[in-house]
């Protein structure tokens, strides 16, 4: 009976605290506008276009080391990664505004597994339907922008990515 | 095994009462001060809108944008100009499609008998201009600041970011908060907000 009692206290504490939290996704954007286009360098200095990138979809995270949501989210980010790479998913973090010994120094803390790339004058950013760091979008294999979320997520989370791999289907 | 039910009681009280208590803060505002930095913060809950205020150190703030490039003039115009933490969040679930939109621009700060208004990010930038201040500065203003305008959709979306006052420290007033839900107004108040004196704390 004593038990019983802990268990259905533990069960309703863990409904209460997590409900406000559990339920996070992604953001479908109205018409699926073309993202735009850009053409950037990566951590050894070889550009990338989001162009060469068409016909797979793309996760793109708009981040800066100085942002604690941003760090927060990234072993997320890695551990997601670690899931959806052999599925011909590709995932990009784009650091706004910083050079490439400040990105690197930050990666003794916080490693980054999969591709960054360097917008250094802040010039894509400024292209993109962004507010505030971090924010993520979902490019589908047209190139269009088909999901967003502002702030951090669990990217390793299955719901999430499922919704990821569903675009990869179409 | 008496331990363990005693052990398994005490965890589940703590639950409990944690959870009573994060209940009670769901209606309203509420302020904590965090013992090891005892800067303190205010959170508005609201409506299916969060909204945290965290006192940040004008040293914090000082260091913060002298590392990114600031001279130290400028530097010290931001960090003694009330600097906080904001934390927006829509805690809506998705299933509800209810976003919310902020505006900072129709927020009123309550300074005694007078009402003013935030300092936008828009404003700080355009005192810059002519003045010895990077790119890369302007950058790591640009996106370490509370955007000004922001809509929050339902699938967990939330944005942080520093806000100014601009009030001279240990100035204390409160903020008339506006907010949209899905383009009704809201409003709350969060009384009694003060901003940190610029103190120089040295580690223990």
């Amino acid at each position: 009976m004593k038990n019983l009692f802990c268990y259905v206290v533990f069960v309703l504490a863990w409904w209460f605290t997590m409900g406000a939290w559990a339920d996070v996704s992604l953001t479908p954007m109205k018409d699926r506008p073309i993202a735009p286009g850009f053409t950037l360098v990566d951590m050894d200095d070889e550009k990338h276009s989001l162009s060469d990138y068409r016909g797979k979809v793309v996760i793109i995270n708009f981040w800066a080391t100085w942002c604690p949501p941003c760090r927060e989210e990234l072993p997320s980010m890695n551990r997601g990664w670690s899931k959806i790479k052999d599925e011909g998913i590709e995932m990009i973090a784009i650091n706004v505004g910083e050079d490439e010994d400040t990105i690197f120094s930050f990666q003794g803390d916080y490693p980054i597994n999969f591709t960054i790339l360097l917008d250094s004058k802040g010039e894509v950013i400024n292209q993109w339907p962004i507010l505030g760091l971090p924010t993520t979008f979902v490019v589908d294999k047209q190139g269009r922008l088909a999901y967003r979320a502002v702030g951090g997520r669990e990217w390793d989370s299955d719901a999430l990515l499922n919704k990821v791999r569903a675009l990869q289907q179409q | 095994m008496g331990n363990d039910i005693k052990l398994c009681r005490c965890r589940a009280l703590s639950l409990a009462i944690g959870v009573l208590f994060s209940a009670s803060l769901q209606a309203g505002v509420s302020s904590t001060t965090n013992p090891e930095t005892k800067l303190t913060g205010w959170k508005l809950s609201q409506d299916g809108f969060e909204l945290e205020l965290i006192q940040r150190l004008p040293d914090q703030t000082r260091a913060f944008f002298l590392a990114r490039g600031f001279s130290q003039k400028l530097a010290d115009d931001i960090a003694l100009s009330c600097v906080f933490q904001g934390i927006g969040r829509n805690i809506f679930k998705s299933g509800e499609n209810k976003s919310i939109s902020v505006d900072l621009r129709n927020w009123q700060l309550q300074v005694g008998s007078k009402t003013r208004s935030i300092k936008q990010k828009e404003q700080w930038d355009a005192e810059w201009d002519g003045q010895a201040v990077s790119t890369a500065s302007r950058i790591a203003y640009r996106w370490a600041t509370f955007p000004t305008q922001q809509t929050f959709e339902p699938v967990g979306d939330y944005n942080w970011g520093m806000i100014s006052f601009d009030l001279p420290p240990g100035t204390r007033f409160d903020v008339h908060v506006h907010w949209l839900l899905n383009g009704s107004p809201q409003q709350a108040w969060v009384r009694n907000v003060h901003c940190p004196a610029d103190i120089h704390p040295e580690p223990q």
